[in-house]
């Protein structure tokens, strides 16, 4: 076959008609990239919780293993509780922004925003004053099994949290710069999908760290 | 209608961008080639590395290298291979070919697509520089297996390696988000799901492997960087870490792994032996099913690498193992059936991938050995196991991909290869490939276990081993045909034009190499093989084709 | 293409074999190397068993893909006559049908076979007449034999043999100082892994009297090659009374700790470096020096003047890795046995006279650290 014969038919309406990015509808290229991200990151803190169970159940001196089973130093007041409600919040109010700037509602998306990012940077804080209580409590990163999965596990969901919290203060920028409106604003339901994923991990690992009860050598 | 030569094959535009345009393009064809490119790089540094351990495995002895080289050579070997050689290479093949299958114009994020392209370059040359660090390189196994990958016992070269991975990882996380995007989301108008090309439907399930698996051996890595480097207690028994801990979640990862290695070349050969067999592909359906099939037993079946470990439920993964077979063997029927009744065109293309079915054959059967458990008692970690892994992943995906190179290149370059340059390649591969990896069943069923750097002149291995090590230099020595066949084809090729092959898919639709946009316009898409119904239709109905040809459902 | 490929292929190999003598006995050899060495444990038989079978299996599949692989190249090459297309078949459910559900049957059949090999060959009598539990640390085999309930550690040998009743079944504990290992014996076509932090065991059973070869056969780092062991099975009255000489030795060491090194079964100080073990006075006047680093002896060959004791001074510079010097005449008989001991730590060996000859020096714990001796 020659190349003759391929030039000869044609293409149905426009030349490059079907190429425009995003032709397909439905949801859009970011929100799915940011969902198909998300599934990794899910297998990601899946293998972290993984090992954290691995260590736990194979722990012959029960757990908290010692020096930590006499006082487990891990303690919901004053600070891990009230910063957890926090984040919570901060999931409503980052999905308020969304419905605000679908609403084209730009300044109820802007003050919704700027709450979360604050509310971020706040359970960022509180997570800082936590770590130096337990360092104080000799509980640290090097300090048995114990210390190195809770160190692990809360360390990078902190680093997720600083890295939603600079999205967020991007988009919240973008937004005073009127870049959003309802028609365009892939990138704030995208960094929303990422803030509320970062909830639920948080929320995976208070269930985990603080409320599942410990084990003793029976 | 319109033109009668859309792109006149007079001369093969070549790319006359300078390094900037390369170092800076977003364009999923320049990236591909720039994956390619790199992938082969690291392909003859791994090879250089494997003929270190060739060699001072030619005769028992300690010859060239002391163990605690040897070691970093074969960690090396292994590592570099399967993370900056066979991985990337497919991902580069990937990133050429799909958007054009699929009728799109570039990958769905093409900035993200550079990003990930130029983290391999970095993470390899991280993994390579070891060899620089005090202590060397890493040197225990590319499976890194803890407590011996532990502070206690490795140097700066395994945080290196490490490093470098979580770089490559990160990498092939990121490409696969953006095949998925790419291909759920571009497609032209009529490209189905079930019209896709079976190599996009291995590129996707792929992706799906990449994005669940990759991320866990990603937590797994900084587990252990954080034992290495911060105290942590993951996996050293000696402070209430779990050794065992490590390699389920290593081959939670490296298990599907396999499958990224092996799934896109099985997709490639889908492309290619149809072209040359004149014939469709024998139950697509079939296929498409047959590769997801693999991709979810994929994830049940990790914890056959760890059947001597006494940590593991042996019935269940034994099974699972067996099963995985099955979809293997369905693809295998098919491809046979493709070619009975078809009219072969021996080009070094269909070469290659002839190589890739009688090889990888053997690869599958020798790995049904090992899913035996009793047996694996014996087979495990002996090179009976060296002699699998290679069946797979060279005699499977080597193949495959010199076969996708072929194919490919004369669309990338608008050159042909040289088909007897082609041919002396093909034998000299093919004869070196078996000299090396068939003596090692032998030298397995014998009991030599694997990575050891020396072996008594008393066991009886030497013949086989010197064996093994000519046909290593054999490969060596078929790499350089190759080279001297891109070189000279580049520069004086036969002129390809757009669709040298006869082909099926739509990348042949445009001009060789395609245009930065790579479509002015499309064919109309009404089954798997638009390119085939194009040709068919302009010969039977004359040429009155076009009038003759329906618009496809608009927007689909 | 293909086919002169492969031609080659066999022409070659057919042409090492001619080369080599008479080639029915050649091919005879290459059919025997396509399976494991013949099984000297009941378990290894079983194993064996199974691995007949999937060969078989896996021999059928080979010749009927590749034939029909074959088949197709040769029959359907395309013809200068071939203008017209050939047949476009688009598939067939039926064949489909047919080829899931018979690989899919073939596989289940293999794992059935191989689930019932797998219950008798893991199989774990903890009350079984022989408890030895092998330790492996990098890069070393030692052996302790455990009294009947598996509790007390009777004796605790050493040198990287291992002996056991032919006949009479072993419960085998494997236990890792460090990184992982695995004890693997080719001859009893069995492995497992020797996990730190975790006890694996399994259960053997010698059937015929003999040295089997054994060998660490998961990657410990940069000795992992000479990490070698033997497993000896003898008549079981020679095993008792083996067993009972190795316990009263040990017995009367630990009564005795300063006592002059018996040949075997002697434990090296662990922790703090030997005291040199001869005398000098007894030595002879010439002292050859000897270094052991990275499980190789730096100097591969020495020289000794005939019929005059002398002194070799033995340097052992692998850090917390056991090493000795043990002089083999030519008949591997052994005519000096020196103590085994940890690095970093220097010995002084008082050797006897020897009479004139080539003897060959190595190491108990690792095998394959060899060197020469001349004496003359």
């Amino acid at each position: 076959m020659t190349t003759d014969s391929h030039a000869l038919t044609t293409v149905e309406h426009s030349p490059v008609g079907g190429l425009a990015h995003d032709a397909r509808g439905g949801i859009s290229n970011p929100v799915l990239g940011m969902i198909l991200f998300l599934t990794s990151e899910v297998m990601f803190f899946g293998g972290l919780f993984a090992a954290y169970f691995s260590i736990r159940a194979q722990s012959f001196q029960g757990w908290p293993p010692p020096p930590f089973d006499k006082e487990n130093p891990l303690e919901i007041f004053p600070l891990v509780g009230p910063a957890t409600v926090l984040l919570i919040i901060s999931s409503f109010t980052a999905q308020f922004g969304i419905w605000a700037i679908r609403r084209n509602d730009r300044t109820g998306f802007i003050r919704n925003i700027a709450i979360t990012v604050l509310l971020g940077v706040v359970f960022l804080i509180m997570q800082g004053i936590d770590y130096t209580i337990l360092a104080s409590k000799g509980l640290s990163l090097d300090a048995g099994p114990f210390g190195t999965t809770y160190f692990t596990l809360t360390g990078f969901h902190g680093a997720h949290v600083l890295g939603g919290v600079v999205m967020l203060s991007v988009i919240l920028y973008r937004g005073m710069a009127g870049q959003f409106s309802a028609r365009h604003h892939d990138a704030v339901e995208a960094t929303s999908l990422y803030w509320h994923f970062v909830d639920i991990v948080w929320i995976a690992l208070f269930s985990t760290l603080y409320l599942l009860p410990g084990t003793t050598v029976g | 209608m319109a033109t009668t030569v859309l792109h006149p094959p007079t001369t093969a535009p070549g790319y006359r961008s300078g390094l900037y345009e390369w170092v800076t393009t977003t364009d999923h064809k320049k990236i591909g080639i720039l994956y390619l490119v790199n992938s082969f790089i690291f392909f003859f540094f791994a090879g250089l590395l494997a003929l270190g351990v060739r060699a001072e495995l030619a005769q028992p002895g300690i010859q060239f290298f002391a163990p605690t080289t040897y070691n970093e050579l074969f960690t090396i070997h292994g590592s570099v291979m399967i993370f900056l050689f066979i991985i990337p290479i497919l991902a580069g093949f990937g990133n050429y070919v799909v958007p054009l299958m699929i009728g799109a114009p570039d990958m769905a994020f093409p900035r993200i697509n550079a990003l990930s392209f130029w983290m391999l370059p970095l993470g390899g040359l991280m993994i390579a520089a070891g060899f620089l660090a005090g202590g060397g390189a890493a040197a225990a196994g590319w499976t890194s297996y803890t407590p011996l990958s532990e502070a206690k016992y490795m140097g700066v070269g395994e945080d290196l390696w490490i490093l470098g991975l979580v770089l490559v990882g990160t990498s092939s996380i990121l490409g696969a988000v953006n095949f998925l995007v790419t291909i759920f989301k571009l497609r032209a108008p009529g490209m189905t799901m079930f019209r896709i090309p079976i190599l996009v439907w291995t590129v996707l399930v792929t992706a799906v492997l990449v994005l669940m698996a990759t991320p866990v051996f990603t937590s797994a890595l900084i587990m252990l960087f954080i034992d290495r480097n911060y105290g942590g207690h993951f996996f050293d028994p000696a402070s209430g870490g779990n050794a065992i801990l490590w390699q389920n979640v290593f081959w939670f990862y490296s298990h599907p792994a396999v499958y990224v290695m092996i799934l896109p070349a099985m997709g490639m050969i889908s492309e290619i032996v149809p072209v040359f067999s004149r014939k469709p592909l024998f139950g697509y359906r079939a296929f498409v099913f047959a590769t997801a099939g693999i991709g979810a037993l994929g994830f049940s079946v990790w914890a056959h690498h760890m059947f001597t470990t006494g940590s593991v439920y042996l019935p269940f993964f034994s099974l699972m193992t067996a099963l995985i077979g099955v979809p293997t063997g369905v693809k295998f029927f098919n491809w046979i059936a493709t070619m009975i009744r078809g009219q072969l065109r021996f080009s070094t293309p269909f070469l290659f991938s002839l190589g890739f079915l009688t090889m990888f054959l053997i690869g599958g059967i020798n790995g049904a050995f090992s899913a035996a458990v009793p047996v694996d008692f014996a087979l495990h970690d002996t090179y009976w196991v060296v002699a699998h892994l290679h069946y797979v992943l060279f005699g499977g995906s080597v193949f495959g991909v010199m076969a996708g190179v072929y194919y490919w290149f004369p669309k990338m370059t608008g050159r042909m290869l040289n088909e007897t340059i082609g041919k002396i390649q093909f034998v000299l591969m093919f004869v070196g490939f078996n000299l090396t990896f068939f003596p090692m069943h032998m030298l397995g069923l014998a009991g030599m276990p694997r990575r050891i750097a020396d072996y008594s002149s008393a066991a009886g291995w030497s013949e086989l081993n010197l064996l093994a090590s000519i046909g290593g230099f054999t490969i060596a020595t078929s790499m350089l045909p190759f080279l001297w066949n891109i070189f000279v084809s580049l520069r004086n090729g036969e002129i390809a034009g757009d669709d040298p092959w006869e082909a099926n898919t739509l990348e042949w639709a445009t001009s060789s190499p395609p245009p930065p946009y790579n479509f002015d316009r499309l064919p109309p898409i009404r089954s798997e093989r638009p390119l085939f119904d194009l040709r068919h239709a302009a010969s039977t109905v004359g040429h009155a084709g076009a009038a003759a040809a329906p618009a496809t459902e608009p927007g689909a | 293409m293909l086919g002169i490929a492969t031609l080659v292929v066999v022409v070659v190999f057919l042409g090492i074999l001619a080369a080599r003598g008479n080639v029915v006995d050649q091919l005879g050899n290459v059919w025997g190397s396509f399976f494991p060495p013949a099984a000297t444990s009941t378990q290894g038989s079983e194993i064996r068993g199974l691995y007949d079978i999937v060969f078989l299996l896996a021999a059928i599949i080979f010749l009927l893909v590749e034939g029909l692989i074959v088949f197709a190249v040769v029959r359907y090459r395309r013809k200068p006559t071939d203008t017209e297309l050939p047949p476009q078949i688009h598939g067939n459910n039926l064949l489909e049908v047919i080829w899931t559900l018979v690989p899919t049957l073939l596989v289940l059949f293999l794992f059935f076979v191989s689930w019932r090999t797998l219950n008798d060959v893991d199989r774990v009598d903890a009350a079984a007449p022989v408890q030895v539990r092998a330790v492996a640390a990098r890069f070393q085999w030692s052996f302790e034999y455990l009294s009947p309930d598996g509790k007390q550690i009777q004796f605790k040998q050493f040198e990287p043999k291992m002996f056991v009743p032919v006949g009479q079944k072993v419960h085998l504990r494997l236990q890792s100082a460090d990184v992982i290992h695995a004890f693997y014996v080719p001859q009893f076509l069995f492995k497992r892994d020797v996990v730190p932090g975790k006890e694996n065991s399994f259960d053997f059973t010698a059937d015929q009297a003999g040295t089997f070869r054994g060998q660490c056969a998961e990657l410990c780092g940069e000795g992992h090659f000479a990490m070698q062991f033997t497993v000896e099975a003898v008549p079981p009255d020679q095993f008792q009374s083996w067993l009972q000489q190795q316990i009263d030795n040990a017995a009367k060491q630990s009564q005795q700790p300063a006592a002059s090194a018996p040949a075997s079964g002697q434990p090296p100080a662990s922790g703090q470096p030997p005291a040199s073990a001869a005398p000098s006075g007894q030595a002879g006047a010439t002292t050859l020096a000897l270094t052991a680093k990275g499980i190789a002896y730096e100097q591969q060959s020495l020289e000794a003047q005939a019929q005059a004791p002398f002194t070799i001074a033995f340097d052992n510079q692998d850090d917390g890795i056991p090493h000795n010097v043990d002089i083999h005449d030519q008949g591997g008989n052994s005519v000096f046995k020196g103590q085994i001991f940890p690095g970093v730590a220097t010995q002084n060996y008082a050797v006897p006279a020897l009479p004139a000859g080539t003897y060959q020096f190595v190491c108990d714990v690792h095998p394959n650290m060899t060197g020469t001796l001349t004496v003359k």
